[in-house]
């Protein structure tokens, strides 16, 4: 049952991010240039992924514009990571009446449709922009792992080494840092992986319905965003090449992220 | 028996408090954020409109009072079956929901069918083929399209069907002139219910394979497999039986998610539901609107949850078992 490496997954991945991070020297044209002569232009030697409606060059955007998908997917992870980590081990540690607290706010914001709290957390902070955005989307998916850490620090506080650190005066930030977390980190890593993929999904969609990232700023969102005009024109290299991207990157994520997870049992079937 | 009676009054409690915590978030989040809702109701005429005339309509509207005063006016009023009127549709909010809540339990009830069915046959296949070459072409297939946001495949649907092929309408829950004939509706509702069920169904099937691959590696299969009985009586008859009661009470608290989360699907192929009333109602402030949408799909989520809660403590003694034996220690 032991997993295979997911060495290709890890490769493309790789590539894509080089590609990105690097796009300087990937681009063929200016990304931003509106070429208003050669708009919906199909792919052809000139313009490798063709033009879109603005006659931008896609094939530019497309690594202009991983560059900001990617950055909002890891910020996003990195607070929603932080606030699960600091949420679930307060709540783990607390008294149960705390935690109880604690956990009943939390399943109160679980019930909020989460399209409802992103609007309102975007209006709340005000603005458009790629940090603003991270922010947004990473202070709407912290929870699940917010209850996973919980779990693990439950289970953890009673051990008698946290007990030891704490009889010898081990603060909460030192045990939360020097017993918990190597602990935790294990059993998170998976959902930070799937949290990156799932940041990216959320910046995609939200843009791509027109309260993320503007046209003006490229992201693979956003440059689906004028996919609606695309089916009009019948330009498929609008919507399939992006899209095209966009899945491959969630798919080697998710693959790498398949792999992290705990195997559930590495005995044999019965059956 | 007592204390199962004590459980369903806490529940019960719980219930309440969690609702009336949620309303209160909800208004106070609404109102807090910056956006005037004058412009839901009256559009670009407020631009127009003197200082003292927006302030008369404000008055008229009830939205120049101190936030807890209306929040207390609304609770007084919505304990009467009064939940006001949208600003935007200037209707009665009930009416407003009644004439798109059909659509979105056909397309959300429907989807959440096939995916309860699906889920379970897929799981049952995949881990009846473990680690086989059909479970491997199932399972990648699965983790394909869990990677395909919803957004990008009603795209590629509406691209493939509509466009290319010109099979099925890219748009609406009906044709004009069409309103009663089932088979337009279901052209219509073909595409947005695919998204929805390929948008969920590998989470779901996934979670059954692996609790069913738990159950295969129990002692009780060996004993079950001496007794002569086949691996196909095994895994019906015993994993599947005790994998059930983790299986329905995840769908209970996926039946408001899928549910609710149909709004991607509704608003790119123009489907009159829920999902794209809770959204502008939420972006054009149309407060009473946006507060019984969120209090409906808030009661869901929490009412999933708790039949997910009994369940567990029903059908599964060893589940309540453990909570006692760890209250007691």
């Amino acid at each position: 049952m032991q997993r295979k490496f997911p060495r290709f997954s890890l490769l493309l991945l790789a590539m894509i991010l080089a590609g990105c991070l690097a796009c300087e020297c990937m681009m063929t044209k200016d990304p931003v240039y509106m070429d208003l002569a050669n708009s919906n232009a199909a792919p052809s030697r000139a313009f490798l992924f063709g033009t879109d409606a603005m006659g931008r060059d896609i094939f530019s955007m497309i690594w202009y514009g991983g560059r900001i998908s990617l950055l909002i997917g890891f910020l996003a992870t990195l607070i929603s990571t932080v606030a699960a980590v600091l949420v679930g081990s307060i709540s783990g540690y607390a008294p149960s009446w705390a935690d109880g607290m604690i956990m009943r706010t939390t399943d109160i914001v679980l019930s909020i449709p989460s399209l409802l709290l992103t609007v309102f957390l975007q209006a709340a902070i005000g603005g458009e922009g790629v940090y603003r955005l991270a922010v947004v989307i990473g202070l709407t998916s912290w929870m699940s792992m917010a209850k996973v850490v919980r779990t693990e620090v439950l289970q953890l506080k009673n051990t008698d080494y946290v007990l030891a650190a704490r009889c010898l005066g081990g603060g909460f930030f030192h045990i939360l840092r020097r017993h918990l977390a190597p602990n935790f980190a294990a059993s998170i890593l998976f959902m930070v992986v799937m949290n990156v993929r799932n940041a990216i999904v959320a910046e995609s969609t939200l843009s791509f319905m027109g309260i993320g990232l503007p046209v003006g700023v490229i992201s693979w969102g956003s440059m689906l965003s004028l996919s609606e005009n695309a089916l009009l024109s019948r330009s498929w290299w609008m919507i399939l090449i992006p899209g095209a991207f966009l899945v491959t990157t969630l798919l080697c994520l998710t693959n790498l992220g398949n792999y992290m997870r705990k195997s559930i049992n590495k005995r044999h079937s019965n059956l | 028996m007592r204390r199962s009676y004590i459980t369903i009054i806490e529940e019960l409690i719980r219930f309440v408090l969690s609702v009336f915590f949620l309303s209160v978030l909800v208004f106070t989040l609404s109102r807090v954020a910056p956006g005037d809702p004058l412009y839901a109701y009256y559009g670009d005429r407020v631009e127009k409109m003197g200082t003292l005339e927006q302030e008369a309509a404000r008055e008229r509207l009830g939205l120049h009072e101190p936030i807890p005063v209306q929040y207390v006016r609304w609770v007084k009023n919505a304990a009467h079956g009064d939940f006001g009127i949208s600003y935007q549709y200037k209707r009665d909010v009930k009416e407003v929901i009644a004439g798109r809540l059909g659509n979105t339990l056909l397309l959300g009830g429907l989807g959440f069918v096939i995916i309860f069915v699906l889920a379970l046959l897929l799981g049952l296949f995949c881990a009846w083929r473990e680690e086989k070459r059909a479970d491997k072409i199932v399972c990648g297939i699965g983790t394909l399209t869990s990677c395909i946001p919803e957004f990008w495949l009603s795209l590629l649907l509406i691209l493939v069907f509509s466009v290319w092929l010109k099979w099925l309408p890219s748009s609406g829950a009906y044709s004009m002139g069409a309103e009663g004939s089932l088979a337009d509706r279901g052209r219509h509702l073909l595409l947005p219910l695919t998204v929805v069920v390929l948008g969920h169904l590998w989470y779901y099937a996934y979670l059954v394979r692996n609790r069913l691959l738990e159950e295969t590696r129990a002692d009780y299969v060996l004993l079950a497999r001496m007794k002569g009985l086949s691996g196909k009586q095994v895994l019906y008859r015993h994993c599947l039986r005790n994998a059930l009661p983790s299986y329905l009470s995840m769908m209970a608290i996926a039946f408001p998610h899928i549910l609710g989360g149909t709004y991607v699907a509704e608003t790119v192929f123009s489907y009159p539901g829920i999902g794209t009333l809770a959204y502008e109602s939420a972006r054009y402030q149309d407060y009473n609107l946006l507060m019984l949408v969120s209090l409906m799909t808030g009661i869901l989520v929490i009412f999933g949850n708790m039949i997910a809660e009994i369940l567990n403590e029903r059908i599964d003694p060893r589940i309540y078992l453990k909570t006692e034996a760890q209250q007691r220690r």
